[in-house]
């Protein structure tokens, strides 16, 4: 009780705060102190709290967030969320120059946060921090609790065209390079794209497993003269792609029949339901994609520290799971984060060929990315 | 009487206005234009700078803060302003009638090779469709119903929005379709029977028929079958009665509404009927591919892309040279860029061929700060004379927005882009035999007139195919 009362009172204290203006750099670690992000309060006293607060400002990645919003605005009469709707890239940018500038655009962080990015640029320099209320901490599968916060598990991985398929129409990623399939391969740009690169990204930590499948579509060794297997796979499968902004992109030629086979966010699967004809490739050798997750955040020197952790709570479907704030992300082709949330998705990621991207290497080689996808494009664009 | 109110009104501030000015530097251009929320403040703004700057010219800026351009054109040649250019924008807008009619009666000035107006092209998104469907995706979602692909399909998810409470209030008050009159893009009508026959009203409805003959829709038997689908929907409640009565403000406002009570709607871009600041409602809806009709015919509608009318000159200006000199130089497709985009260099630059733009084409430009439509002081949002190429406007690259209006129109129009007829005609608008032509479609859809009553069919093809000039 008395933690509870303590926590109270932080939390006021940080109200009056909030209402005195800017909080400045040189009181960053006051911010960390108020914000009592370790601190068990109850629903109740944020509640209370939070009331007291401005509109919550949410930047997300994911548009299911708005269903969120409404839900926790119904749940929490008084309090009212923005949502800022943005692709990773940009929403990383807009984070990190306003962190960087001691401004504050921004309560709660949701981001794909597998590129290396968001980890580089916003978790390592704290421009957010991990915020989850102690009871919903005890029921997250491991792995999602340390510092982010991964709430849901998705996959990027390769989708066929289920109007002009009846069956998956390649079982070995090596086929995608062959020509029967010129511009009618979808992939978002993966430079505006964090689930798109991070996949590519990761298949160069897998060189060997590229000239296995290899040498099983061919027939023949694969020749290391020009490149890398992983080099030579991208530059092949350039030739044959159609890049665009974003996974809808690809959803939308997958379902008009400019496209054959598409990469994609897997929680486009749930437009399937909708009457969108394609399917998900679950099986390919050596792999089809790679696991993506996603990530939600408390922003560093948020005003409103109380409304941003009852929205997390809430966003994790409350203390029990059950509550309306989960429900949008537990759609096919999304996957729990919670030991006793059920999937979205019947098929268990451990049944699908993934890769499971390492940031660190990422991270530590962003250039050489970067300049090798920019001439893939440059050569693509300039046919 | 209103309207002469007003512009009483007007003259007076204009006498007010003209009592209060400086008018110590009688070389500056006054250039009128229209208050606008996405420009701080045109004395110090970036553009007009910059085109004074590269015109050596004095701009002065004088804003308008009412919405009809008429009414402020009849105020100002009804006073003795020193206004010498008027810029439209936004909302504050005239035709090129309106604008022809001032220029006969010698208030806006003609240039020697006729021209009266100057345009304004790419202040607006643009695309070749000209007509999108757009649906509930919730709704959809809520009643596990899929999206449409066919217009009995559509019919079966319509009566399933009117029916089965899919805002869950518990209220019989969905609208399942609704339209407006007050352009063709805005009603659904004109969508659905291009799943019949192609149909065209911005061009007389006429189109190529398989033989390369110009053929009038409303001579097609298809046409008739299009009728007897749209009598149904509205018979049954599906396509609702204020449709054809709404004006284009009134249905935006049902479907900005924060009660979602709305169905499905057509424009022909988004931007056009969702508010900006309403991403909640954006996101609920999603773009239908054309319906493939019960012969699987599936038409969009082509649009070609106008300029509107983005600046006229007062004939009476003691500046007309200098105003065509400015005018000149916004034109200019250096001037355009940074009036569509901002400063070069900070806010855009050209691309490097390594970008997708919103179109899936080869990006020309990347933009660095996205300032369309936002509170900024780079350019004028849009407002005055600009001429932006295509190869500009369809080569943009995304701003990463999910809700920017302007990328959830370009894929819109992606998806509609196979659907268009191979060959168009585009004829001059006959606005009496359309009128003439509307009146007859909405009767029989609202059932005053009796779509299977052969002889009012045939007074309705028969009169018009008299009417449409070849």
């Amino acid at each position: 009780m008395r933690i509870r009362i303590t926590a109270l009172f932080m939390s006021l204290l940080f109200v009056f705060a909030a209402g005195c203006g800017q909080i400045t750099t040189d009181t960053e670690d006051d911010w960390l102190e108020k914000a009592a992000l370790n601190v068990d309060i109850s629903e109740e006293e944020l509640y209370k709290a939070a009331l007291k607060e401005d509109v919550l400002i949410v930047y997300t990645v994911s548009t299911r967030t708005v269903q969120t919003k409404e839900a926790f605005e119904k749940a929490y009469p008084g309090l009212v969320v923005e949502i800022r709707d943005l692709r990773s890239p940009d929403l990383v940018d807009k984070v990190a120059e306003n962190f960087a500038e001691g401004r504050t655009s921004c309560d709660v962080v949701i981001c794909n946060d597998n590129s290396g990015e968001f980890k580089s640029r916003l978790v390592d320099t704290g421009a957010v921090v991990p915020y989850l209320s102690p009871e919903i901490k005890t029921k997250m599968k491991d792995g999602h609790v340390g510092e982010c916060i991964s709430f849901l598990d998705e996959a990027e991985l390769l989708f066929y065209n289920s109007r002009l398929f009846e069956t998956q129409p390649i079982s070995n990623i090596w086929e995608l390079t062959e020509s029967r399939f010129s511009g009618m391969i979808y992939i978002p740009n993966p430079l505006r794209s964090f689930s798109t690169y991070a996949f590519i990204a990761a298949t160069f930590d897998h060189a060997d497993e590229l000239e296995e499948a290899y040498k099983s579509w061919c027939g023949c060794d694969f020749d290391r003269k020009d490149g890398t297997a992983p080099e030579a796979l991208w530059k092949e499968i350039s030739k044959n792609a159609v890049f665009t902004n974003s996974s809808d992109e690809v959803m939308e030629a997958l379902n008009t029949d400019k496209a054959m086979l598409g990469i994609m966010i897997s929680s486009k699967l749930r437009y399937k339901n909708m009457g969108y004809g394609f399917e998900p490739a679950y099986r390919l050798t050596p792999f089809t994609g790679c696991r993506t997750t996603v990530s939600v955040m408390l922003a560093r020197n948020s005003q409103n520290v109380n409304s941003a952790k009852l929205f997390i709570d809430f966003l994790l479907g409350g203390a029990d799971g059950t509550g309306d704030g989960y429900k949008p992300f537990r759609t096919p082709g999304a996957w729990s984060a919670r030991t006793d949330v059920g999937d979205g998705t019947d098929t268990p990621l451990s049944e699908i060929d993934l890769l499971y991207p390492n940031a660190d290497s990422m991270i530590a080689r962003k250039d050489e990315f970067y300049k090798f996808w920019s001439e893939c494009l440059k050569d693509q664009t300039n046919r | 009487m209103k309207r002469y109110v007003a512009i009483v009104l007007i003259l007076l501030a204009f006498v007010i206005q003209t009592g209060c000015m400086d008018r110590s530097q009688p070389s500056a251009l006054r250039v009128a234009l229209p208050y606008s929320d996405h420009v701080l403040d045109t004395k110090t703004n970036y553009y007009i700078e910059y085109l004074e700057n590269k015109t050596g010219l004095e701009i002065e800026t004088v804003i308008v803060r009412q919405d009809d351009g008429e009414e402020y054109l009849d105020a100002l040649f009804a006073s003795d302003s020193d206004i010498d250019i008027v810029f439209f924008g936004e909302d504050f807008v005239i035709d090129e009638e309106t604008a022809k009619n001032y220029a006969d009666k010698g208030y806006v000035h003609t240039a020697e090779d006729g021209t009266f107006w100057y345009p304004n092209y790419g202040s607006r998104t643009t695309g070749d469709c000209g007509q999108i469907l757009w649906i509930n995706y919730e709704w959809l979602e809520r009643l596990g119903l899929s999206i449409p692909t066919t217009t009995s399909e559509l019919r079966e998810v319509l009566f399933a929005f009117k029916n089965n409470d899919p805002n869950g209030n518990g209220l019989n008050d969905e609208i399942a379709l609704i339209g407006s009159t007050e352009d063709y893009c805005y009603d659904p009508a004109e969508l659905l029977l291009n799943s019949y026959v192609y149909n065209d009203p911005y061009n007389n409805r006429l189109f190529y028929g398989g033989s390369g003959a110009l053929r009038l829709s409303t001579e097609a038997a298809a046409f008739r079958e299009g009728m007897v689908f749209l009598r149904g929907l509205y018979k049954d409640g599906l396509l609702d009665t204020r449709t054809f009565s709404y004006s284009l403000n009134e249905m935006n406002e049902v479907i900005n509404a924060n009660i979602d009570i709305v169905g499905a709607f057509t424009t022909d871009f988004i931007s056009n009927v969702i508010y900006q600041a309403n991403p909640e409602v954006l996101a609920r809806y999603i773009h239908v591919a054309p319906l493939a009709g019960p012969e699987g015919v599936r038409y969009s509608m082509y649009r070609e892309g106008k300029p509107m009318v983005g600046a006229v000159i007062n004939a009476r200006s003691a500046h007309i040279s200098d105003a065509e000199r400015l005018i000149a130089a916004m034109l200019s497709e250096e001037a355009s860029l940074i009036a569509r985009y901002g400063e070069p260099g900070v806010d855009w630059e050209r691309s490097d061929g390594s970008d997708v733009s919103i179109y899936g084409t080869i990006s020309t430009i990347v933009t660095k700060n996205y300032i369309w439509n936002t509170p900024q002081n780079k350019h004028l949002n849009g407002i005055g004379p600009m001429y932006v190429p295509d190869v500009y406007l369809k080569g943009v690259t995304w701003n990463g927005l999910n809700s920017d209006a302007e990328y959830v129109d370009a894929r819109a129009q992606v998806g509609y882009s196979d659907h268009l007829p191979e060959r168009r005609y585009q004829g001059t608008f006959d606005a009496e035999t359309a009128s003439y032509t509307d009146r007859y479609i909405y009767s029989f859809i609202t059932g005053e007139r009796d779509v299977f009553d052969d002889n009012e069919w045939g007074t309705l093809v028969q009169s018009v195919s008299e009417r449409t000039v070849r």
